[in-house]
């Protein structure tokens, strides 16, 4: 099927929407962590025998066990975990009920063990460990990478009838073209973190005939494909600003300050504009994608994961704020992702592409303050190694958790599985982080 | 259709004298002594080889270099494509950092910014165009970036960087890969600097950023390709794997021991960006290793030993040619080539002619002389080609109108956030924009790919059209808000025609769009244009017209597009 990048109404979305309750606003925001972050180091254990394994493993890329903040999950695994120092914000959403960790997530075709993948006795993803490949997979619907559509976009998909006819897309993308919001009858919008960008330079007294011969030269067609491509995106680029940027302008500053300086804050604080005008844009589901880079430490870890996790922590925890300010935190959710974790191990000035990593989701809806899942072994070559480097098994798949997120924002869950063609081969399609 | 730059039949040499006398006098850099040389096409006289017709030549300077100009064109029609090879192989390089030095020099705080300068500067300004066009193109496939805060400083560092591009451009690719190896830019953005051996003691072991990317990016790739660049498929239609993990590990042994050159300590050496990287064996794994196709690397070699043995295991590897021609002809010619016109360019990279592997100067050569280069357009009149690059065609319209600043400079320095790219300054090492990306809608339908689609989004699309206002509408000779670092088009030449619309159409159509634009793009610029009062908006005569119908056709749909 053809896809149109505007929020087109079809049948089948038609139906669905009338099936649904009268809808209530729901907007998921992804943060993209870009690199494969290394999660190992932002909840970490403190009980001292797995400190003190953590401690074996990472060595001179350890955080000492007494700057941890201490969390206290809801629910206890035996063990107690802190969050790195340069996160409290991390670790006041956490507390305050409002964020969770989901423990070892990563992509899988179906669950695997230690003695399963030493032997191959199991498919993995192919190209594991590879960026592009694991960064494809985990936002394909099939983590065998061969799908075309997004998971996001496949929920964009399903929930768009919900939406007033509008040439806005439900998906919305301020990091550049994201292979998460490729939908079928929905693709992403671009816009920037400083909002919708004006076309300019009609001006004088000859202003008007060249903006004029301009809109003539964009509104022929060609049979070039490449020329219909750049032509569409002119033009979708054009419509697009015409609702937006007046709406933006006209919306009132928010009372939250987001971080100075970050290019992430700014961007998170262009998400929460967009959704502070949901009702003027006639929109009741929404997925916005941000994606944060600098997360790929091979060196220098110990110099830019504070800074990384210092950004992350006040962002979230600003955007937050801005969420209740707008009396719209129950309504929104941000899960944060990465397409891997990083190797326990450290090559002395970092650490390298790894597997299973620990996501994070944030908002008022999350059953904050817990930790879902099983938290992973860190002994190398211990049980969950997928070899003696510290590269950890997966034990709760990309799949999972997208489908956890998909049935909160309104995805019929007899659809799940034709979205997430490997999802019957785990134990569960909820994960039990949002009602 | 079109202007002819060579009239059929009427003597050449006098016009084209009096050409190369205004290219060499409009210049504007001001750093010429004593009178210009004769232009490279009267020292070559007449050639056989010439382009097809003056749209040929315009489309194969468009994908050769940073873009036509008249003068480019003319002595292409004039001396032929075996002579404008030749020359480009002769002339000297264009490089970034000995300029920089000579401002250092002369007092001149150099930053970031004066890197862009020189790039511009060399990009437009460099008669190695040939060179500096597949610099450029290299420098999107082997990526470092001063995004990166560890070379965010070393300005001459990710100068010298992208000299080591212009210096190998036209070389081996065995040379250009140990180059780009050795560069201690490279060593910092992809972390093989200060990597070490493996402890047994503390279990830390040695980086694996460089060895996975040189394989992934720069060389082999991640999956098996038959010569003409398709991927090969296993017995249950599966690609297969290139490498392993286990290989990356063992390639990640050998990238060990390399710090700075004159280093005197290894934990806290003394950085020097200017010099390739040198081995310390004591930090050196010296152990035996074996890496991808099995290939066993004997124990008790030096750093550097071990690190010849396995870049000639990825040189000589079957992959490393389709793979990096078809990562050639896409930032040159097309998105999307036949296997074909791959496996063919794949050929010379195998074995130029003389029995030498890797040579690039053959390659590019292979690459823009192939019939899909030159008649694709004819071939695939709805495929062929690819979106022009904003870098490329904005450096491709200082050309075209010989333009300049009063300052010499061109003071542009951050188009990463009006175009998504600016020179060396990729946000990964997966470039701006990675070669299979495949934008949805009428090309992700067809199953092609536009690469450069990444980057063209709602928001560049406008930003870029935005630019183009800069450096149009308020580039032309007399523009009141000018400044000293206004880049000025030079329009002498449009403005003679500026009262002939369809003259004037054709003339830009040929320079700025290969002579390809469709007739109803020209019927409505011809319009335009005589609807335009030749005095109109308080300008010289004719600016007005000539103005609107350049920035008409660099911002439409088709202008966009290179065919």
């Amino acid at each position: 099927m053809g896809a149109s990048t505007f929020g087109a109404l079809s049948s089948a979305n038609l139906l669905h929407a009338a099936a649904q309750a009268t809808p209530t606003y729901r907007a998921l925001v992804v943060v993209y962590l870009a690199g494969g972050n290394d999660s190992h180091n932002l909840i970490v254990p403190t009980s001292a025998t797995e400190y003190g394994q953590y401690l074996d493993s990472r060595q001179n890329l350890a955080v000492a066990q007494n700057e941890l903040l201490a969390i206290n999950p809801t629910t206890p695994d035996g063990r107690t975990y802190g969050i790195h120092p340069a996160a409290p914000g991390i670790q006041t959403l956490f507390e305050d009920g409002k964020l969770a960790f989901i423990a070892n997530v990563g992509n899988l075709l179906e669950p695997v063990t230690k003695a399963e993948y030493d032997a191959d006795s199991k498919p993995v993803p192919p190209r594991l460990f590879s960026h592009n490949d694991q960064t494809q997979q985990s936002m394909r619907v099939a983590a065998d990478g061969a799908a075309t559509l997004g998971w996001a976009g496949a929920f964009a998909d399903r929930v768009v009838g919900l939406n007033g006819v509008t040439p806005l897309s439900p998906s919305v993308t301020l990091s550049g073209s994201s292979p998460l919001l490729a939908g079928q009858t929905t693709q992403q919008y671009h816009l920037s973190k400083n909002g919708s960008v004006s076309l300019s330079g009609f001006n004088g007294s000859t202003g008007a005939a060249l903006r004029s011969t301009f809109d003539l030269l964009r509104a022929q067609s060609q049979p070039h494909l490449l020329q219909q491509q750049y032509r569409t995106m002119r033009n979708e680029s054009i419509e697009l600003d015409d609702l937006l940027s007046g709406v933006l302008e006209a919306a009132p500053d928010l009372v939250t300050t987001f971080p100075d300086d970050s290019g992430f804050a700014e961007t998170m604080e262009m998400v929460a504009k967009m959704i502070q005008v949901r009702s003027s844009l006639g929109m009741e589901r929404q997925v916005f994608y941000v994606k944060k880079g600098g997360f790929d430490t091979h060196a220098g870890q110990l110099d830019d994961q504070p800074e990384l996790f210092g950004d992350l922590s006040a962002t979230l925890a600003a955007f937050q704020a801005a969420m209740e300010e707008l009396n719209t935190a129950n309504e929104v959710t941000v899960a944060v992702i990465s397409e891997f974790g990083r190797t326990l191990s450290s090559n002395g000035q970092g650490t390298d592409h790894g597997w299973g990593g620990h996501f994070m989701v944030m908002g008022g809806s999350v059953a904050g303050r817990d930790i879902y899942g099983t938290m992973p072994s860190l002994v190398l070559d211990g049980p969950d190694d997928s070899g003696d480097k510290g590269r950890i098994i997966p034990t709760q798949s990309m799949d999972q958790v997208a489908a956890t997120l998909g049935r909160w924002f309104g995805v019929n869950p007899a659809q799940l599985p034709t979205i997430f063609p490997n999802l019957g081969n785990f134990a569960s399609s909820d994960l039990g982080f949002l009602p | 259709m079109g202007m002819k730059v060579r009239p059929t039949g009427a003597p050449v040499v006098g016009a084209l004298a009096a050409t190369a006398l205004l290219a060499a006098c409009s210049g504007g850099g001001g750093d010429d002594a004593g009178p210009p040389p004769d232009p490279w096409w009267i020292t070559a006289g007449p050639g056989m080889d010439l382009p097809a017709d003056d749209e040929d030549g315009s489309r194969f300077l468009t994908q050769a270099t940073f873009g036509p100009n008249e003068s480019e064109m003319t002595g292409l029609a004039y001396a032929g494509f075996d002579a404008w090879f030749e020359y480009q192989l002769d002339v000297a390089p264009s490089l970034h950092r000995p300029r920089l030095l000579a401002r250092i020099t002369a007092g001149e705080n150099v930053l970031q910014n004066q890197r862009q300068e020189e790039w511009w500067y060399a990009s437009v300004r460099g008669p190695d165009q040939l060179r500096q066009r597949m610099a450029f193109a290299l420098s999107e496939i082997m990526v470092i970036s001063d995004a990166a805060g560890a070379l965010k400083n070393q300005v001459l560092g990710v100068s010298e960087y992208y000299d080591v591009l212009v210096r190998g451009a036209l070389g081996n690719y065995r040379d250009l890969l140990e180059d780009v190896t050795k560069s201690p830019a490279m060593g910092v953005y992809l972390s093989h600097l200060k990597n070490q051996k493996g402890d047994p003691v503390t279990g830390i072991r040695p980086d694996e950023n460089y060895a996975r990317e040189i394989m992934q990016l720069f060389s082999i790739g991640l999956v098996e390709l038959e010569a003409d660049g398709t991927v090969r498929l296993d017995g249950s239609n599966q690609p297969i794997p290139t490498y392993d993990q286990a290989d990356i590990e063992e390639l990640a042994r050998v990238m060990t021991g390399w710090s700075y050159a004159g280093a005197t300590n290894w934990n806290f050496p003394q950085a020097n960006f200017l010099a390739p990287m040198e081995p310390w064996e004591e930090y050196h794994d010296a152990d035996a290793k074996t890496i991808v196709t099995g290939a066993l690397i004997p124990a008790g070699l030096t750093a550097e030993e071990d690190l010849d043995a396995a870049l000639d295991v990825l040189f000589n590897h079957p992959n490393t040619g389709p793979f990096i021609s078809r990562r050639l002809i896409q930032r040159l010619v097309t998105s999307n080539p036949s296997p074909a016109y791959v496996g063919r360019v794949a050929a010379v990279f195998a074995d130029d002619g003389e029995g030498v592997r890797g040579n690039l100067a053959a390659v590019a050569r292979a690459i823009l002389m192939d019939d899909e280069a030159r008649n694709g357009h004819l071939a695939a009149p709805t495929t062929f080609g690819k979106v022009r690059e904003p870098l490329i065609r904005l450096a491709g319209l200082w050309r075209a109108f010989d333009a300049g600043a009063a300052t010499g400079r061109f003071r542009y320095w951050n188009p990463q956030n009006d175009f998504g790219q600016a020179a060396l300054r990729a946000p990964t090492v997966f470039n701006f924009f990675e070669p299979d990306y495949a934008p949805p809608g009428p090309v992700a339908d067809a199953d092609l790919v536009g690469p450069e689609f990444q980057i063209t989004t709602h928001t560049t699309v406008t930003t870029v059209a935005n630019e183009w206002r800069d450096r149009i509408l308020r580039a032309y000779p007399g523009f009141g808000s000018a400044n000293q670092d206004t880049v000025t088009l030079n329009l002498t030449d449009e403005l003679a025609l500026a009262d002939d619309p369809a003259a004037l159409i054709d003339h830009l159509d040929l320079l700025l769009m290969g002579g390809q634009m469709s007739n109803d793009m020209r019927q409505t610029l011809i319009n335009h244009v005589t609807g335009v009062d030749i005095d109109a908006g308080n300008k010289a005569d004719g600016m007005q017209r000539v103005i609107d119908a350049i920035y008409l056709i660099v911002t439409s749909p088709e202008g966009s597009i290179q065919r």
